[in-house]
């Protein structure tokens, strides 16, 4: 039986890491009172969700190397972990690249192989090489909700539909589904925005399900509708349970904006919680392409 | 006396059993055993429920409270201990007792326990507030029981002091009752038995003392009913004992034990006592006449205890090895079936028939009392529609049977009369005048007619204990592991079947099956006694009876199932007490229930409908079950896979993986093509591959290798099936690929020797393309090669190489079609569907079906469409380049696909001319390009922050996956536009927001005389709207409006604060140097013409009008003023300008000659602050307007600081 699907073991932690919940994970599920088959699914969730929390040092140390031989799951962590370090660091992660792509090369049917070194593929700028291995797995509503991800990135969104519909057809009303098909639900706009933001809201508003990310989720489907007030209430619940939390200090920078307010101060706060934020570094790059477009004009100030 | 078989229910083995107790609603019972145990058994599943172990040694009285989940023990421990079954431990403990335990019980309404006990005593505890209330001491050896009346204040007990004892008990209720009405006399009562309790006789008082048993007395128990006493005692008598309210009376002994009598028991609704003893032997007695009815003995074990269910027919007996659970008598209700009407025999042993037509019940017909003993019910009934009599037997008196005509009309239970009867154990009719009696102590068969006198007699098979009808002139035997088919006419044996203990026989209504039934096994049999099925249930078998489909139904104790001829079978439903059926018609069962009462059940047949319409192959019919009924679920898709039925579980499923799987198991590639396109997963493609090659589908085959871009594979089909041209084709993917391994193969493949050699020249492998071409006979290749290598060709030593050899030619074009298959799509199944659909000629019929018809067209080809189409076009072979782009084509499952599209950013840039869109879109080049085209911009820099407002506005970061970068989304100002053509980007800062927040905020800085805030206000508007959208034309002719007036205000405060630049805010000017005198003074007399709101030019007027008079420019004064009177909004103003006019038109000169003409028509330079009258040349600025002198065209406008003055354009553009 699918460990994953409703009755079984693993569906209350997935379904916390799922909706963002890192310290609930963490604290919550004691691996050690799961069956033996799934310790190792719990422990790579729980690696991830330290990673997610920016633990990066703990999981890299609590891996041996030994461990990380003999399991490539665990390895797969390890790399990912160190991945993300170094990108939060601002460099480009390529010793890790190289590590994940190694690992990858021999384990290509390991589904935590394929999804975290699937993350790295695809934030290393190789979308295509990491759908490649995500499209190995075997009925992993995380795998697809990662092809969808990265379709999204790349503008795909008729893959997106595609991948999304086919998983739709296999497991119905999975949270992962619906998350996925409100992602797409935000490109395509109209009345998605309104389904996208009933799923989100449920997920916010819920407080079991409640998280930082399920919150933005929600104000940035208000954004898109245009309910600037209510999505201001979200961003500030958010901020409120994670004052350091980029993407609720990128979207309050964009509501600060769209509002016409003075937006420094929330750029500040967000360079002081996450200096490697891409939307800073998208500003400071669209800085230079301004200046860049504006250099090719020579106006006249005297007669 | 009969020493017939027990009817056992049940039997368990342990240690000895000493204590039984019933529960009165549910089928268990609680056995306490010799060694410390108690036991709680299902005695109907047969499975032990619990087991509680607490006592030291062994435990001799057990009983279940009536409604309550509790029960009691005594032990040998001298404890008694109150236990829950539910929390399944004791309660609590209740000492007292000095010597071992004997009996316990509950009384039937009060909370109280009685207990007998070794140290003499009775005892009689209240269990909830856990006190000893009274201790009944006259006995003066072991009293070995003692129990409640069932409803009167007594209590009976005996006593190995021979006595049996009955006591009242009534003080002790009185007592221990709530004391209701307190009278005086009550309580003088109550003080009194107080009184009499410290002599601890008043409570419980002995009320007959009955003697007669010669030694100690085991057992004893009340008649139910009646003021009867049962006992049973070591001188192996039990002692019947009647009593009334003054004395008691011994009524008579019933005689037949050889060992000590050790309990017994009066039935609970039948005139009968029960009995157990040492002797192993269980007896009935006849409670009326004294003599014994039944016995049963066992083999080794002596009986120690009985019990009696209170409500059923159940007895239990403990015994040295364990327990027995029995009944006394059969319940099954003798019946007989014929076409719609049911005889059957009720309880009181009437005759009553029952019609299926009309679903009553028909009054009493006859009164068989006579048949048989009292208590023994007919066991048999055989009806003979000819004569319409019926042929009861009746196990009673060894089995005798009897002949009785029906009356014409049911008209109460009369006597029948003319009946004839004889010995037998069973008796049926074998013929319309004959019928056949089964005699087991002669072991002989009689044919008798009608008159009773037998024609024919027939020894049956040795070892026959039983006889049922067999068909016509035959009949069944029934031995204890075999049954015979016996001809009478023949008087032969026609077949024989090993079964085992077969209790039953149900005939098909057809008469061309039966269903023996044995207690755990149902076998089918057909009418030659051909075993055609056979099933085991662990739950006793009750009954059965046949669809009319020919299904068989039967019941066990709890459930009516089916079974299908196959041996399928299932539950149909629950049954929540035992029934026996008759018949079943549609979805009615009917049966007769342990009463004899006809019942009629309900069940839903769906199910074995539609498995027997399966096995039947009835397509149509399970079309119409499929159609009409809720059937279709996870369970009936796996029944018929598991059954070999998958194209026909095809039809139900949805889920495309399931449906794949169904569609390989049963060979319908169409199908499984079309799941594996639709999940596209490799595995599934690797899966269909194989399959598809196990058909010879090599088009499925090869689709399925593009698919896995298995370029190997895909090369050596097109080999094994003869196609060179793809086999070129794939030369050239090679080629693209720049795959040299596959590029060789495909060479060698194709025998292309000169592709080889430039191959492996290419690769520097210039021996092996010298021998390649060598071997080949290309010589003049050969000079070449060794050219290139700058050798002679006497340096080169070769190896025989051979004949080259080429690959061999396909002689039969395989790839042409696939290898020819029996048509395999349409089963009959789905042929039924088609037919269906035909009919109602739904389109819809079924996707399916419609795929086989039309198989040949868009099937086959379906998936090799691109190809051929390719081939069609002939592209790829004519020439390199095409080729490059066929191979584009061919590989197309990735190509197409891989890449990243276009976001929704360069959407917006290509779906608006709008500066502002394009900045959302990220293409500041595209935007600053409008911008410059529409209002010549060409300093940027002012508008950088707006277009990065805008940027940053239309940007969202919705959090994804965990360590994956949030989802930029774009947001829209078309809210509910998904036409990805329409779509457009919102625009921070719309008109509305502008002309409320800037343009208000510099209009207020225009009152409060903070100029320079003005002037950063309103170049905000202008900023702002030169980079934005509004909805509607109306809107962009509002916003033009705006921008003019913004630009307005610009200009005039800029030539007041140049003004003040100079002068300051002084008014009185006279200190200055005329030209600045001048400079100032026309200053502010151009401050009031640019084309400001009234009230503002109101302020600009009043201040020139003030500034002039004081400096004695009388006659510009009086020009303000007029305009002032003319256009001023303010009435203290007009009150002022009144003033200096009249003063002024005293002498309306000025001091100094200013550049000022109050009557001309004029517009002010934007950078010069001097007049441009009307027809002389001037720029203006594209976006605002503001005039300047010629000398400042292609400067940057110094209002809005974005365009360049008079640059050619096309006009801004707001809206889309």
């Amino acid at each position: 039986m699918d460990p994953f699907s409703s009755d079984g073991e693993l569906v209350h932690i997935h379904t916390a890491f799922t909706q963002s919940q890192y310290p609930t994970v963490l604290s919550d599920f004691d691996p050690s009172s799961f069956s033996a088959n799934n310790k190792l699914p719990v422990q790579v969730l729980q690696y991830r969700a330290q990673c997610a929390l920016g633990q990066y040092d703990d999981v890299i140390s609590s891996i041996s190397d030994s461990d990380a031989k003999s399991t490539p799951d665990l390895a797969a962590v390890r790399v990912y972990a160190s991945f993300l370090q170094s990108s939060a660091r601002g460099s480009d992660g390529s010793d890790a690249l190289a590590e994940a792509e190694r690992i990858a090369a021999g384990n290509k049917d390991n589904l935590s192989v394929q999804l975290l070194v699937g993350t790295i593929l695809a934030r290393s700028g190789s979308p295509e090489n990491a759908l490649e291995l995500l499209i190995r797995h075997q009925g992993s509503l995380d795998a697809v909700a990662l092809i969808i991800q990265i379709h999204l990135s790349q503008n795909r969104m008729d893959l997106a539909v595609k991948e999304a519909k086919s998983a739709r057809s296999f497991a119905q009303d999975a949270l992962l589904v619906n998350l996925a098909e409100s992602w797409i639900g935000m490109r395509k706009g109209g009345e998605e925005y309104q389904k996208a933001f009933y799923v989100f809201e449920e997920l916010a508003q819920s407080p079991s399900s409640s998280s930082a990310a399920t919150l933005v989720s929600q104000a940035v489907s208000e954004l898109h509708m245009g309910r600037v007030e209510e999505a201001e209430t979200a961003l500030n619940s958010a901020l409120a349970m994670e004052p350091e939390n980029s993407a609720a200090l990128a979207n309050k920078l964009v509501l600060d904006t769209i509002l016409g307010r003075d937006t420094e101060d929330a750029k500040m706060k967000l360079e002081a919680a996450d200096a490697q934020n891409e939307m800073l570094d998208d500003f400071k790059a669209k800085r230079e392409a301004f200046q860049a477009a504006m250099g090719k004009y020579s106006p006249k100030f005297e007669p | 006396m009969n020493t017939s078989t027990m009817l056992t229910k049940f039997e368990s083995k342990s240690s000895r059993a000493k204590g039984i107790a019933f529960h009165p609603k549910r089928p268990w019972i609680l056995v306490s055993l010799h060694s410390s145990t108690i036991q709680l058994w299902d005695y109907r599943m047969g499975t032990l429920i619990d087991r509680f172990e607490e006592h030291d040694g062994p435990v001799r009285g057990i009983d279940f409270h009536k409604t309550q989940p509790l029960f009691v023990s005594g032990g040998d421990d001298y404890k008694i201990k109150v236990w829950s079954y539910q929390t399944r431990r004791c309660l609590f403990t209740l000492n007292g007792h000095l010597d071992y335990v004997r009996t316990v019980f509950f009384h039937h309404e009060l909370p109280w326990i009685i207990s007998s006990s070794d140290d003499q005593t009775i005892r009689i505890w209240n269990w909830q507030n856990r006190s000893l209330i009274c201790t009944m001491t006259g006995h003066n050896h072991y009293t070995m029981c003692a129990q409640f009346h069932p409803k009167e204040d007594l209590v009976v007990s005996a006593s190995l002091d021979q006595s049996v004892r009955v006591w009242d008990i009534s003080g002790l209720r009185k007592k221990h009752s709530a004391p209701t009405s307190m009278t005086f006399e009550d309580q003088i009562a109550r003080q009194a038995q107080n009184q009499a309790d410290m002599f601890g006789n008043t409570d419980a008082v002995v009320k007959f003392v009955l003697e007669g048993h010669d030694r100690g007395v085991n057992w004893v128990s009340f008649h139910p009913t009646l003021p009867l006493i049962v006992s049973a005692g070591d001188d192996r008598l039990v002692k019947l004992w009647r009593m009334s309210e003054t004395k008691a009376w011994e009524v008579d002994t019933c005689r037949g034990h050889f060992q000590n009598a050790s309990a017994a028991l009066f039935h609970p609704h039948q005139d009968l006592i029960l009995s157990v003893g040492e002797d192993k032997t269980i007896r009935v007695w006849d409670l009326n006449k004294r003599s014994s009815v039944q016995s049963f003995k066992r083999e080794n074990d002596r009986f120690w205890v009985i019990a009696a269910h209170p409500e059923i027919n159940l007895f239990a007996a403990g015994h040295d090895n364990g327990v027995m659970v029995f009944k006394l008598e059969r319940e099954r209700p003798a019946s007989a079936l014929h076409q719609n009407q049911l005889f059957y025999i009720t309880k009181e042993k009437h005759v009553r028939s029952y019609d299926f037509t009309k679903n009553v019940e028909s009054p009493s017909m006859l009164s068989l009392k006579k048949l048989g003993p009292a208590g023994v019910p007919p066991r048999s009934m055989s009806y003979n529609p000819a004569e319409r009599s019926i042929l009861v037997t009746s196990p009673g008196d060894n089995g005798i049977y009897e002949l009785i005509n029906l009356p014409r009309d049911a008209s109460g239970a009369v006597e029948p009369s003319n009946t004839m009867r004889g010995q037998g154990n069973a008796a049926v009719f074998v013929a319309r005048n004959r019928f056949a009696v089964f005699n087991s102590s002669t072991s002989q068969i009689d044919i008798k007619d009608l008159s009773n006198s037998t024609t024919k007699t027939i020894k049956p098979p040795h070892g026959t204990s039983d006889m049922v009808f067999g068909g016509t002139g035959c009949l069944l035997l029934i031995a204890p592991t075999m049954v015979y088919l016996y001809d009478i006419q023949q008087k032969k044996q026609l077949a024989e079947l090993a079964v085992t203990g077969v209790k039953y026989v149900v005939w098909s209504t057809d008469g061309l099956h039966a269903a023996l039934l044995s207690k755990h096994n149902v076998t089918v049999v057909d009418k030659s006694l051909k075993q055609v099925s056979t099933l085991h249930e662990t739950i006793r078998i009750k009954s059965a009876c046949w669809d009319d489909a020919g299904v068989l139904l039967y019941s066990t104790l709890n459930h009516i199932k089916y079974t299908l001829m196959n041996g399928d079978n299932g539950i149909v439903r629950t049954l929540e007490q035992t029934v026996y059926l008759v018949r079943v018609k549609g979805r009615s069962v009917y049966c007769l229930d342990r009463a004899a009462k006809p019942k009629v059940l309900t069940i839903d047949p769906t199910e074995y409908r539609f498995k027997l319409a399966l096995v039947k192959r009835h397509y149509d019919e399970m079309l119409n079950i499929i159609k009409n009924s809720s059937l279709v679920g996870q369970s009936i898709i796996s029944y018929l896979q598991k059954k070999g039925y998958p194209e026909i579980a095809l039809q139900f499923v949805q889920d495309p993986q399931t449906r794949f799987e169904l569609a390989v198991e049963c060979g319908n590639l169409d199908v499984a093509v079309e799941m594996a396109k639709q999940l596209d997963r490799p595995q599934l493609w690797q899966r269909l591959t194989n399959e598809a090659l196990a058909h010879g589908n090599h088009q499925v085959v090869e689709m399925t290798y593009q698919k896995l871009r298995s370029f190997d594979k895909l090369s050596f089909l097109y080999l094994a099936t003869g196609d060179q041209e793809k086999l070129q084709r794939m030369a050239k993917i090679a080629d693209h690929r720049g795959d040299m391994i596959s590029r060789y193969q495909n060479s060698l493949y194709l025998g292309d020797v000169q592709n080889r050699i430039e191959m492996f020249k290419e690769l520097d492998q210039y021996p092996l393309a010298y021998l390649t071409a060598k071997a080949n006979g290309l010589d003049d290749q050969c000079q070449e090669i060794l050219e290139a290598c700058g050798m002679a060709e006497d340096q080169v030593k070769l190896p025989n190489a051979g004949a080259p050899s080429a690959p061999p030619k396909a002689i039969a074009p395989t790839f042409k079609a696939n290898w020819p298959t029996r048509a395999t799509g349409a089963s009959s199944f789905e042929k039924a569907m088609l037919a269906e659909g035909d009919e109602t000629a739904a389109p819809d019929a079924n996707g399916y079906g419609e795929d086989d018809l039309l198989a040949e067209e868009p099937e086959r080809n379906g998936h090799l469409e691109e190809a051929e189409d390719d081939d069609a076009a002939a592209g790829w072979d004519m020439g390199d380049d095409v080729a490059a782009e066929t191979e584009e084509d061919f590989v197309n499952v990735e190509s197409t696909e891989a890449g990243p599209g276009s976001s929704e950013a360069d959407l917006w840039t290509r779906n608006s001319p709008l500066a502002a869109d394009h900045a959302a879109g990220g293409s500041f080049d595209t935007a600053m390009n409008l911008l410059s085209r529409q209002i010549g911009a060409v300093n940027f820099q002012p508008l950088e922050e707006r277009f990065m407002e805008i940027y940053q506005a239309t940007r969202t970061f919705l959090p994804g996956n965990s360590g994956m970068p949030p989802l930029v989304n774009y947001v829209r100002r078309t809210l509910t536009e998904t036409d990805s053509r329409k779509v457009l980007p919102l625009i921070p800062r719309d008109l509305e927001s502008v002309q409320s927040g800037e343009l208000t905020a510099g209009k207020n800085a225009m009152k409060a005389n903070k100029l320079e805030d003005g002037v950063v206000a309103f170049k905000k508007v202008l900023h702002l709207l030169m980079v934005n959208a509004v909805s509607s034309q109306a809107q962009a002719q509002e916003a033009q409006a705006a921008i003019k007036l913004a630009a307005q205000y610009v200009l005039a405060m800029s030539i007041e604060l140049e003004r003040r630049k100079s002068t300051g805010k002084e008014t009185d000017i006279s200190s200055f140097s005329d030209d600045i005198k001048k400079r100032s003074l026309e200053l502010s007399a151009y401050f009031t013409v640019p084309a400001m709101e009234p009230q503002h030019q109101t302020l600009a007027l009043f201040s020139a009008m003030n500034f002039a008079n004081k400096n004695k420019q009388l006659g510009s004064a009086l020009g303000f003023a007029n305009a002032l009177i003319e256009r001023g909004t303010n009435a203290k103003f007009k009150e002022t300008a009144r003033k200096i006019k009249a003063v002024c038109e005293r002498s309306p000169n000025d001091a100094l000659d200013i550049e000022f003409d109050t009557f001309g028509e004029f517009d002010i330079c934007g950078a010069s602050y001097t007049p441009i009258y009307a027809g002389e040349t001037s720029f203006a600025c594209p976006f605002d307007g503001i005039k300047y002198q010629t000398r400042y065209k292609g400067t940057v406008c110094r209002v809005c600081e974005v365009c360049a003055i008079g640059a050619p354009s096309s006009g801004l553009r707001l809206t889309i």
